[in-house]
This record gives structure tokens, sequence and C-alpha cells, in this order.
């Protein structure tokens, strides 16, 4: 009973809602009543013992008190339960958020660098081609005919050229599959991060189960009476009714 | 609440297990408040934070904070106010702003609905007392957003529910003082159409406005926010004799140094009085006239702007002057004027309305 004493405060404190000095007095609250927790606690088991003393047999009591005793502990537990649930998710959640970032900017990078300009690069090359092709010609027995070295020339960019172009064709296509690969992995990973979100909205919604508060009205109210006055609330109401029917349903 | 509410059904709502909660709300460029059938009463500052990225949504544990949470973490947000002059506020054209100052307004009204603690096994009709000169587009939106929480919803004037929620129905006048608009009423024991209304453009923002533009006239050197000036506001505002010396402490250059700025908070504070009487005198002058004196004497102050310490001795003043005469009341509940006004229609409305508008 005492496990159970002990089980009961911690519940009784996670159910309380906070409030601050500053939102009762902005409700115009100047005095309020403290209730210990202590006292709430044996108020409750002595509520629940009195209840079962009325209604049942002193054997019939014990097998319900243990029940309720193993039923209460449950619900406990799974508060908990549920509580190890949401961090996990969250963190879950937060890797995944991390891993999507890096990957993006993987991806960022590799777009960058399929944009670097190559062009002033092989320009460069193409002077050194040149000059080498001229050196060797100039220092060549009998091949002085300006016009062969230029044809050469010619011949060597040429070719140099399609060769880069076919490197060019390959590394694009390398390039294009890993961004390809990481994109799906960024699908995949943000489907994964979707789905733990659910989850994490699930647990979230289990665990903050808030009752609410119950309304006064177990009913529909609306106008009741006659009188002149509540004749015209009902016109107010009838006109406000067909506004709201002409923005909503259109008619 | 009227006589109907209160004598139509007192049963205890304990042991019950289905029940029909109704919600009023009033939905404010600077507030949000909400009143309930269930007793509860809250307000939040109309403003919507989301994280700005992976870091500040782990740090925060949050995807969406409000009020003034949102206000104190707003280095880490993407900060919304969206609705600007009473309306969702984006700029014409920009799709992208559109879709995220929508998303900000419902999640707004959302959590306001949540604020009001419905439960699960319980029918929810809300009233939400929108601005009156809100769009087609607004009120879809808005309807939209309340959707997803209640099982019916219904828009009305937010002048029109302070006033029924203080059974002045008949040769009344309300004067809805707002962050954004102010908003006048006539109300003549029918629905009050665009006629009835005239909606302002200077309210408590402008006060800021003006207030501040006299702090830096009159305070050199001193660095203050918009916040600042606003807090200062609500604290002191006042028109008439001063209640008390307006002393305030601003930064200068990085000094706490006190100023008193009691003639510049009545000088910002009056630059409401004129156009609010101007306001008055066109829904007066075009009313019969047979009828002319009782809406002159039936004035009702209403909204945040109506806590401004002698503003109804100022606006009476005024209507001496300019219209011969007239009484101005003050609601007395400006946070929950509007909300009560809301949770009152909802209790009213026929079920077989509600049933309707599912």
């Amino acid at each position: 009973m005492a496990d159970l004493k002990s089980s009961l405060k911690d519940a009784v404190r996670k159910l309380a809602r906070q409030t601050s000095v500053d939102s009762l007095k902005k409700r115009g609250v100047k005095q309020v009543n403290v209730l210990g927790l202590d006292r709430i606690v044996s108020l409750i088991d002595e509520a629940v013992h009195r209840s079962l003393r009325h209604k049942l047999l002193s054997s019939e009591r014990e097998a319900v008190v243990d029940a309720t005793k193993e039923e209460f502990l449950k619900l406990l537990r799974s508060n908990e339960e549920l509580r190890a649930r949401q961090e996990r998710a969250e963190e879950e959640s937060n890797n995944l958020r991390l891993e999507m970032q890096r990957l993006q900017g993987e991806i960022d990078e590799r777009v960058a660098e399929a944009s670097v300009d190559l062009v002033a690069g092989y320009e460069g090359e193409n002077a050194q081609i040149l000059l080498q092709i001229q050196s060797l010609f100039a220092n060549a027995k009998g091949a002085d005919d300006p016009g062969l070295v230029a044809k050469v020339q010619e011949l060597v960019v040429k070719l140099v050229t399609e060769q880069r172009h076919e490197v060019e064709i390959a590394q694009a296509a390398a390039r294009d599959r890993e961004i390809h690969n990481l994109q799906r992995r960024l699908k995949k990973l943000n489907d994964s991060l979707e789905f733990t979100e659910q989850k994490l909205d699930e647990v979230s919604r289990m665990k903050n189960v808030e009752e609410g508060v119950a309304s006064v009205y177990r009913d529909v109210q609306g106008l009741k009476g006659g009188g002149q006055e509540v004749e015209r609330k009902k016109e107010l109401m009838a006109g406000l009714f067909a506004a709201n029917m002409k923005l909503q349903k259109g008619g | 609440m009227s006589d109907e509410t209160t004598n139509a059904n007192d049963e205890s709502a304990a042991g019950k297990d289905h029940g029909v909660l109704y919600i009023g709300m009033d939905l404010g460029t600077s507030r949000t408040s909400v009143s309930a059938s269930n007793g509860v009463r809250e307000t939040v500052y109309s403003i919507v934070g989301y994280p700005k990225d992976v870091v500040s949504r782990k740090l925060l544990k949050k995807d969406v904070l409000f009020g003034k949470e949102a206000l104190e973490k707003r280095m880490s947000l993407k900060m919304y106010k969206p609705l600007e002059k009473g309306v969702l506020k984006y700029s014409d054209g920009d799709e992208q702003e559109r879709m995220e100052v929508e998303k900000a307004a419902q999640d707004l009204i959302r959590e306001a609905i949540r604020m009001a603690k419905p439960r699960k096994d319980e029918l929810v009709y809300a009233v939400i007392g929108a601005p009156a000169q809100a769009s087609i587009n607004n009120k879809e939106a808005i309807i939209e957003a309340a959707r997803a929480t209640v099982d019916s919803v219904m828009l009305c004037s937010e002048p029109f529910a302070v006033a029924y929620g203080l059974d002045m129905l008949e040769d009344a006048l309300v004067i809805d003082i707002g962050a954004g608009t102010t908003d006048l009423c006539r109300m003549h024991g029918t629905m009050p159409d665009e006629a009835d209304q005239v909606t302002i453009r200077i309210a408590g923002d402008s006060v800021d406005g003006k207030l501040a533009e006299l702090v830096e006239a009159s305070c050199p050197g001193a660095k203050f926010s918009v916040q600042m000036i606003k807090d200062i506001k609500e604290r002191y505002a006042y028109l008439g004799d001063p209640p008390e010396r307006v002393k305030v402490t601003f930064p200068v250059d990085g000094r706490p140094t006190e100023f008193d700025i009691t003639a510049e908070v009545k000088e910002a504070c009056s630059v409401l009085v004129d156009p609010i009487v101007e306001g008055l005198r066109s829904l007066i002058a075009s009313f019969d006239p047979e009828f002319q004196h009782k809406l002159r004497d039936r004035v009702l102050l209403a909204g945040g702007g109506s806590m401004i310490k002698g503003l109804d001795t100022a606006i009476e003043q005024a209507m001496h002057r300019d219209l011969g005469g007239g009484k101005v009341i003050r609601c007395e509940e400006p946070i929950y004027g509007g909300a009560n006004g809301a949770l009152k229609i909802a209790h009213d409305m026929p079920e077989e309305y509600w049933e309707q508008l599912k």
C-alpha cells in the first residue's frame, strides 16, 4: 500500500496543471485554498475505502483493492513507457533532420562542382600543348614548314578536345549517378522523418491526453421562451445563420 | 450570460459522458481571447513563431510557439503576426507569403480552441468574432482552421458580438478599439449591415507609433523597441488629468536612464479621439433623426483600447463639443467583451442552425 501511495502522489504531481501567480492575479484571484499532496492522497485513499466498505464484503474488497492497485500501477508504467517512446522518437527525428541537412549539403556541393567553369582551365592547357609542339618542331630537322606545324597543332588540339569531351561525359554521368543516389537517400530520409514525426505526434497525443474541462451543458441550448426580447434575438440569430450559410455553403 | 442561459441548464457536469461545449472567440490583431461554457477564459497575444532551423527546433522542442512564449524566444523563431489591421496580412501576389500567413492564422485559431480545453467526448460549437472588414478569403481561411477542431463554427462581426454580450441590441453605438482597427457599429435591433459599420484604421498600433515618435523626439539617445512602447502604453495610457507621473527607464549609451514621458503618453493617446467622434458623427447623422439622440446617449466603449484611462470622458467631451452631447459607457471586461458576446451568441443559436453548418 505504501507503494501505491507514493505512486498516487507521483500521479497527482504529474497530472497537476501549473499556473503562475500572475495568471491567477489576471483572473482576479487574490486568495487560493491550499491542499497538501499528502492530504489529497489520503482523501483519495479514504474515499475508495469508504465506497468499497459500503458496497462489498471484506474478501471482495481486498480483491478489488488489489485489482485497482494493479491497474493503477499498470497505467503509471504505460505512461512512463509512452514518455520513453516519445523521447526515442524525438531523438530519431532530430538525427534524421541532421542527416538530411548533411546530405543536402553534399548535393549542393556536387552541383556546385559540376558547374565549375572548365573552359578557363582548358584554355591554359591548350596554350601549353601548342607551345610544346612548336618547340618540338623547332628542334626537329627539316620540319620548319609553318603550315605543317599549324596542321599538327590543330590535329593534336582536336584529339585532346575529343578526349576531354569523352571524359567530361563520363564524369558527368558519374556525378549524376551520385546526385541521383543522394537524392534517393534524401527522399527515403524524408519519408522516414515524416513517419517518425507522425509517431511522435501520436505518442504526444497519447501522453498529453488532456481530459479537458466539461461544459456545464449536456444538450444544445438555443433561445427558449417567448417575449419581445427573445423574438428579436431569434431574428438576429436567423440573420447571422443566413450570412454564415452563404459563406460556408454558398447558399 | 443572459437569464435564458443561466436558467436553461445548470445540470452538474459530473458523471456525464457527453455534452455540448460552446466557445466564443475574439480573433484580434493584438490578442486572441476565448470564453467557453466550461468556465475557461484565456487570452494569448496573436503572435505565432516557428523554429528557424533544426538547431532551434531541437532546442525549443516545439514546432510552433504562441504569444508571450514566442516573443520571448523570438531570436530562434520565424515570427508571424497574422492579423494586421484586423485581416490576414500578406503582400498581394506573394503566394508563398500568403500560405505562410494563413498557416500561422490557422495554427493560432487551433491553439485558441485548445486553450478552451474541450473534452473529446463533447460537441464543440464555436462563434468567432472576426473583423468586420475581413475579406471572404480571410473568413474562409478562419473557418477552415476552426473546422479541424470544432463540430460547427460561425463567424460574426466583433462589435456585434460585444453589443450582443451586453444586451445592447437597440439604439446603441459600439466602439471596439483593437490594435489594428477601431470598429464602430450601430445597433438598432436587427443584424447590422455595412451601412451600420465604420472601420477606422487608427487604433492601438497608431497610439504606439505616435508614442514612439514622441519619445524619440523628447528622450535624446534613448533606445527602445516597439514592445517596450506597447508595455508602457498598456501600463500608463491615459487622457485627462494624469493619475500618476509616467517615469520610465530607457538605456542611453548602454546606461539605464529615467525619463518623464507623462505629456507624451497623453498626446499619443489623444490621436484616437477625433477620428472616433468623426465616425460616430457619420453613424448618428445617417440614422433616423427621431432616434439620433438615443444613439448618442448610448455609446459603448470596448476592446483593448478602451483600457486607456479617461478615454470615455475624453470622447464624451468631444461629443459635447462636436455633436451637442453624448454618453459613453465603458465595457467592464475589455479583453473578454468580444469573446463573452460570441459565447452568448453560440449559446443562443438554435440547434438546427448548428446542425446545418456541420
